[in-house]
């Protein structure tokens, strides 16, 4: 009896140890938690050129300067408890070098807190840079590694990754408003669905020509600015589209809702403009005999937002008739300034016609996708339009 | 040894043995490997003529055990083909068990390692797997059963409940065109989806240990079923968020599914954990079953007691698991084992009720 006492007292005594479970964790404040990367051209900064005068070199070429964003988690902890807030929330780690794991390795070198990407939310890339070095390339680590979830976002930027990743505001994490700013698609129709990491896999493998997001970044602020045009081939930059370029992509692959559109009233030249609430687009492949071609085919609802010719009134029909007319003729020149700029500048099909192909007439799409963006130069497209004034507002007579 | 009356289980527990041994790795990578084999975006056709193929190898093995529904495998083959082929066979078939059991636990490991428990061993992981799988199997077939009937459900649940979460990145045109190539490439990938289901062999073992064996192809029909149906949302869901060209660059496809998205407000923001919980569920049922399997061929081919040979297996199967030197090995290992499978549960059966009839026959007429 004595005997089994004495194991059972053991036993418990053992079970102690199982207390040691969680020996190996690491506290959230002691995480280096990365918000954001950036990839820019390569250039040492003027940190690291001195690191490398006192004998802090190793061998490598400065093709790359990455970018991690980690939390300051001092300014965090601060705001919580109403301390100042001079301190700005993000502290910009930089460092160049020729690959991404080892320049990220190189950053536990100079930092108590080594990046740890499990949040990454947005990935920048210095357009500029993918000119010589295709997105397969400089993604390949952050696909590859297991920290990096699929979720983060891919912006590119025209101008240097640094800039988009800076704010003036000491609160804020340039990499939150940055990931934030495509929530307000339903503001403004400039914005792209967001391509993650998982769905830019797709687009990188599928051979056909896409749109990267293209954000700017001067003076502390940050602005989403058009789109980078991405050859589907070799993955390189093609051009930028600028504002008014996107919204005609938009427009015709009836991405996104909302938006303004604003036309000018032809014979008093006042503004009008058309709030947008629903698009809905067709792309139709017609195919006769040899020829192809495609005919667009767009319905847009929404309501008379602002007029500034006092003298009409929204109650009359005739003058809805005529912001609708004006309001379409806007909307049709959108989409073929940007058809026209696609099949002269860029040389390529960036509103998803070579898609609709796909899923229309496979077959044909089989024999045409190898040069899909050469043959879609010459291929004529017509466009109609179609508006629809719900309504005008709480005013209806000035 | 004869099976003991106590130790046996219902119809619906026999449906659900089937249904969590059907499901397993194909889980994680069956997206993958058949986009690779169909190359369109009809995988999920492919999945479900796949699944119609697993049903009738089912069928013929019911058909076969029915023949004999006291006895297993082990015991009737050596009945129909004499003793020493028999003896082969089901020594052939004991070893299948064994790989496919190891190639779980590997299986397991690989996934935990990477995902989740980075810098734990991978002997130690599959220790605890080896040790818990033990303690259950040496009670017998109804402790099993009863584990598997409490994981069911929860599979059910969170699996449906996480993967329909992934409709907010999902797009109908990765879907389309629907047999845009015609049928061809769908029958081509069916060979790839149709090794999803190996797992069917548990027929040839299982249908003794039923209460009711003359309702086996009800239960057979069901516990196909619902793996078609598991599959067919899994497929059809990983491919319209990663598109069929972005599929085949993910190893465990449907793992980067649930990484894919976030969704912030809910008290859970992300949901891989939860896909990776059930899996490893689901894994461990595969692996015990397949233990067991292996263990019962034994003990009856040797006339021994099982819990000695259980045991004896043990350190076996932890060898096989770690024979493979890394990753590519592992994926090779698996298609091994399925290739073994077309042969082993497919054409043998087939092969074993041919010559059942024409003996049977040929007794009559005497």
């Amino acid at each position: 009896m004595k005997k089994i006492n004495t194991i059972r007292y053991l036993t418990i005594a053992f079970l102690l140890f199982l207390l040691t479970g969680c020996w190996s964790s690491h506290e959230i404040e002691e995480l280096g938690l990365t918000f954001a990367m950036g990839i820019d051209k390569g250039k040492e900064t003027e940190l690291e050129k001195k690191f490398d005068e006192m004998g802090g070199n190793y061998p490598k070429k400065d093709r790359i300067t990455m970018i991690y964003q980690y939390v300051n988690e001092q300014a965090a902890g601060s705001k919580s408890t109403g301390g100042s807030t001079d301190q700005k929330s993000y502290i910009n780690v930089y460092g160049t070098g020729d690959s991404l794991q080892q320049i990220n390795s190189e950053v536990a070198l100079r930092q108590d807190r080594p990046v740890f990407s499990p949040h990454l939310k947005v990935i920048v890339i210095a357009a500029e840079l993918l000119r010589t070095y295709s997105l397969a390339e400089l993604l390949d680590q952050p696909l590859r590694d297991n920290e990096i979830r699929p979720s983060s976002m891919v912006i590119v930027t025209r101008g240097r990754a640094r800039d988009t990743l800076e704010l003036k505001e000491t609160g804020e994490m340039p990499a939150f408003r940055l990931r934030k700013i495509v929530e307000n698609e339903y503001k403004a129709k400039k914005i792209l669905p967001p391509v993650t990491l998982a769905k830019l896999t797709g687009k990188m493998r599928s051979g056909t020509s896409y749109l990267l997001q293209n954000v700017i970044g001067t003076d502390g602020e940050v602005k989403y600015a058009g789109a980078a045009a991405i050859n589907g081939k070799t993955n390189k930059l093609i051009g930028y589209l600028d504002e008014h370029d996107l919204e005609g992509v938009m427009w015709i692959t009836g991405m996104g809702i909302g938006g303004t559109v604003k036309s000018y009233d032809p014979e008093e030249k006042k503004v009008t403009a058309f709030g947008v609430e629903t698009i809905k687009s067709d792309i139709k492949p017609i195919v006769k005999g040899n020829r192809l071609s495609f005919e667009v085919n767009v319905k847009s609802d929404g309501y008379l937002a602002e007029n500034w010719s006092t003298n009409e009134k929204a109650f009359d029909n005739k003058f809805l008739e005529k912001v609708k007319k004006t309001t379409e003729k806007t909307v049709k020149k959108t989409m073929e300034d940007i058809t026209k700029k696609m099949k002269t500048e860029y040389k390529a099909d960036l509103a998803g016609f070579g898609n609709e192909l796909r899923i229309k007439h496979p077959r044909l799409w089989e024999k045409l996708k190898k040069n899909w963006d050469e043959t879609f130069t010459d291929i004529p497209i017509t466009f109609h339009v179609q508006i629809t004034i719900k309504e005008y507002g709480t005013v209806g007579d000035q | 040894m004869m099976v003991s009356q106590q130790d046996k289980i219902t119809v619906s527990q026999t449906v659900i043995v089937i249904t969590n041994f059907l499901l397993g790795t194909g889980i994680l990578t069956l997206p993958r490997t058949s986009v690779e084999a169909v190359k369109t975006p009809d995988v999920w056709l492919s999945v479900a003529f796949g699944g119609l193929i697993a049903l009738l190898a089912g069928f013929i093995m019911v058909k076969l055990s029915m023949e004999y529904p006291e006895k297993t495998l082990y015991q009737y083959s050596r009945d129909i083909i004499g003793k020493w082929p028999g003896g082969l066979f089901s020594l052939l078939l004991i070893c299948y068990f064994l790989a496919t059991s190891s190639f779980q636990v590997r299986s397991v490991t690989e996934v935990m390692g990477f995902y989740l428990l980075e810098d734990t061993p991978l002997w130690a992981m599959a220790m605890v797997f080896l040790w818990s799988g033990i303690y259950l199997i040496i009670g017998g077939i109804n402790p099993i059963a009863r584990l598997y009937e409490i994981i069911f459900p929860i599979t059910v649940l969170i699996f449906l409940v996480v993967i329909f979460m992934s409709a907010s990145i999902f797009e109908t045109d990765n879907l389309r065109p629907v047999l845009g190539k015609g049928i061809v490439p769908v029958m081509q990938g069916v060979k790839t989806t149709s090794f999803a289901y190996t797992g069917i062999e548990v027929l040839l073992i299982i249908v003794p240990f039923m209460r009711k064996p003359e309702q086996a192809l009800k239960a057979t029909l069901m516990g196909i079923s619902f793996p078609i149906i598991f599959y067919m949302i899994t497929v059809i869901m990983v491919i319209g968020a990663l598109s069929v060209d972005g599929v085949t660059s993910w190893n465990w496809p449907t793992i980067d599914l649930m990484r894919s998205f976030e969704m912030p407000g809910l008290i859970f923001e992300r949901f891989e954990s939860m896909l990776l919980v059930i899996w490893i569920m689901q894994i461990f049922s595969n692996f015990t079953i397949s233990y067991f399997a292996a263990a019962i061929g034994l003990s009856q081919l040797l006339k021994r007691r099982m819990e000695p040979i259980l045991f004896g297996l043990l350190p076996v199967i932890y060898l096989i698991a770690m024979t493979p030197k890394n990753i590519d090995q592992l994926f090779q290992m698996g298609d091994l084992i399925g290739n073994s499978a077309i042969f082993l549960v497919g054409l043998i059966p087939l092969m074993l009720l041919v010559i059942s009839k024409v003996r049977r026959r040929k007794f009559e007429k005497n």
